[in-house]
């Protein structure tokens, strides 16, 4: 496994959330945005256990309907548990990526700041 | 979309699949179907969208192992362990419909069998050994059940195995197991007390029995 894929794995679960929170989707077109965020290598067959995952949670919830090009699609949407989830995977990542790209960033010297 | 209408649009869409990618997609699909012990339902909800997937990535020319990874059966198990299980009563209907479908037929071999032997003795019912019988089938028929599923899981990824070695294996346990039914059937002929029940009422007991099984399947899908 990769680094990029081993620290992705962590923080998957909240990109998932983050992009069903903007409009319900199904699985190819999740996989398709994910993609175009640049999160490129993210094998597109990993998000079914993630999505199994949040919907055993009770994070989503999955709804057949027509797609817009016709076949029946299972649509995600996030439930109310989702979205404060979603909110605490933001305020954590935030928390977060403040001093760790301050640590890994060349140039930067977070430690001189007196 | 209930379990049956899924499992027959799956078999539909399957045949849009390019040979190569039919394959990978069958094995991950036999795996996850053998293992009895996942709702039937979220299984074939997520095994149609894996599918869906993969005929629109074809489309734009992925394949299966681009899509699901070079590790289908560590793909496989992933999706297994997130998969909620069965819920009992559901497993329990299902149980009982067997057994009940099993008796069924039982009884009405019998009513052809009595006539054939003609003698009065045949008609004679031990109720022990008649439930120890029935039980013992039950409990053959659950562990030849649960050993072909597992053949079968087990085939999936082996590129090895064939379907030969399987047949072979498959049979065996099959004549070992009705040889097991008829030596313990041998044993436990006359035990308790009995009734005599004539093939006639038999066959209309077994034919009720059938028929419960056959309205229980058409109602639990």
């Amino acid at each position: 496994m990769s680094i990029r894929s081993q620290l992705l794995k962590g923080i998957l679960d909240g990109c998932v959330l983050a992009v069903i929170e903007k409009e319900p989707v199904y699985g190819y077109e999740l996989s398709k945005k994910l993609q175009k965020v640049g999160l490129e290598d993210v094998s597109e067959g990993t998000i079914y256990p993630v999505l199994l995952r949040l919907q055993k949670n009770k994070l989503i919830v999955g709804e057949m309907r027509p797609s817009e090009s016709g076949p029946n699609r299972k649509y995600y949407s996030l439930t109310s548990a989702g979205q404060e989830t979603l909110e605490t995977i933001s305020i954590e990542w935030n928390q977060l990526s403040v001093p760790i790209n301050a640590l890994l960033s060349k140039g930067d010297e977070p430690f001189e700041s007196t | 979309m209930k379990a049956r209408e899924l499992i027959e649009q799956n078999n539909k869409k399957r045949a849009l699949l390019t040979e190569e990618n039919e394959k990978y997609y069958t094995n991950l699909l036999l795996y996850i179907r053998t293992k009895l012990t996942l709702s039937e339902q979220q299984s074939e909800e997520v095994l149609m969208e894996m599918l869906d997937h993969l005929t629109e990535g074809q489309q734009d020319g992925k394949t299966a192992q681009e899509i699901f990874g070079n590790d289908p059966k560590g793909y496989a198990d992933e999706i297994i362990s997130h998969l909620p299980r069965e819920n009992k009563r559901k497993s329990f209907i299902f149980v009982s419909e067997i057994a009940i479908n099993l008796v069924g037929w039982f009884l009405i071999m019998r009513s052809i069998i009595i006539p054939i032997i003609g003698t009065k003795a045949s008609e004679e019912v031990y109720i022990i050994s008649s439930l120890l019988l029935i039980l013992l089938i039950m409990v053959m028929t659950a562990l030849g059940v649960k050993m072909i599923f597992g053949l079968i899981s087990q085939r999936s990824f082996d590129e090895n195995a064939t379907d030969k070695k399987m047949m072979i294996r498959a049979g065996l346990y099959g004549a070992g197991g009705f040889l097991v039914i008829l030596i313990i059937s041998f044993f436990v002929k006359e035990i308790g007390p009995s009734f005599i029940l004539p093939w006639q009422s038999s066959l209309g007991i077994g034919a009720i029995l059938l028929l419960t099984s056959w309205i229980m399947k058409k109602s639990r899908i």
